[in-house]
């Protein structure tokens, strides 16, 4: 018995950001504001960044937790329109366990003058790892970040 | 100028085979019998089928349908555990419009003498130009034409 086992969900998070499109677009496009908001909680420490933002492109981002262990976001580019839209897929590992690979559509829509964000995570969750909704809850929080970043 | 519109959608299909899991899985892994019944067949034309079978690689196919528009299909491995598992992502685009972008999982499972085959497919289907029963149905002839090889 290997103990392998797959178990797919999905989520999804709206937010409207005082911003427009385009500027929601380039938090997310440009690797200097994207290292502003997109990084762990406080007692994370950044190990490797590295972002190819292209379809076909790579992105990581790797750190350290507090708790010692050691998370690596590996993802690529699937889908880009400018101001518009971004998809890409991703892998999560703790460590050396690989925990998750997701599908995340990010969709951007004028709202006013700002900007209506909608996130679509499809994801699978590996060999018993036990989300427990934190994917949802981290993504939150990334968001929030994301807010915060638009606020300066 | 595009309406830009994302409709995500799951599905699942089973498919029992007489092989034992180390011949199906071998039946993906191996790029001259995967080719057979993945990318040729009645009124296809292949122009490339090439890539890596590994955790990271990519895979890229171009081929037409009766001499029609050029269809693409970009595939990322993301998880590869032999015998067992694959997870890939992949874009599907006709001319010079990306149609998805989705995450297939296949899972391998004894089942007697053979195999009881496993897809889950999480997409995201782009702008109307595709659809999820046109995709459930695409890999449900895949799946017969996979019988078809095993066979040989």
């Amino acid at each position: 018995m290997s103990g392998r086992s797959a178990t797919h969900g999905t989520f999804t998070l709206e937010r409207v950001y005082d911003a427009a499109p385009a500027r929601v677009f380039r938090a997310w496009s440009d690797v200097a504001i994207k290292a502003r908001w997109f990084v762990g909680p406080a007692d994370w420490h950044l190990i490797e960044r590295a972002m190819d933002f292209r379809v076909g492109g790579k992105e990581r981002l790797r750190g350290r937790k507090g708790s010692g262990v050691v998370s690596t976001f590996d993802s690529v580019y699937l889908d880009i329109v400018a101001g518009e839209r971004i998809i890409y897929s991703y892998d999560m590992r703790l460590d050396d366990r690989h925990i998750s690979v997701s599908l995340a559509t990010v969709e951007l829509k004028p709202e006013g003058a700002g900007t209506r964000l909608t996130i679509t995570e499809q994801g699978v969750f590996l060999d018993g790892y036990d989300d427990a909704g934190s994917r949802e809850r981290g993504t939150r929080i990334l968001l929030d970040q994301l807010g915060a970043e638009l606020r300066r | 100028m595009t309406e830009r519109s994302v409709t995500h959608a799951t599905f699942t299909l089973e498919q029992t085979y007489d092989a034992p899991p180390a011949k199906v899985f071998n039946a993906f892994a191996d790029p001259a019998i995967k080719r057979r019944w993945y990318v040729e067949g009645e009124g296809w034309q292949v122009e490339e089928f090439t890539g890596e079978f590994k955790v990271g690689g990519y895979e890229r196919s171009r081929f037409r349908f009766r001499g029609g528009e050029l269809i693409r299909n970009d595939t990322t491995y993301h998880d590869i555990v032999p015998n067992e598992r694959i997870i890939f992502a992949y874009t599907m685009t006709i001319g010079e419009n990306r149609i998805s972008a989705s995450l297939t999982t296949f899972e391998f499972k004894p089942a007697g003498a053979g195999t009881k085959l496993i897809c889950t497919e999480q997409g995201a289907f782009l702008d109307g130009y595709d659809n999820v029963e046109a995709r459930e149905g695409g890999w449900g002839h895949l799946l017969e034409a996979l019988g078809r090889a095993l066979q040989s």
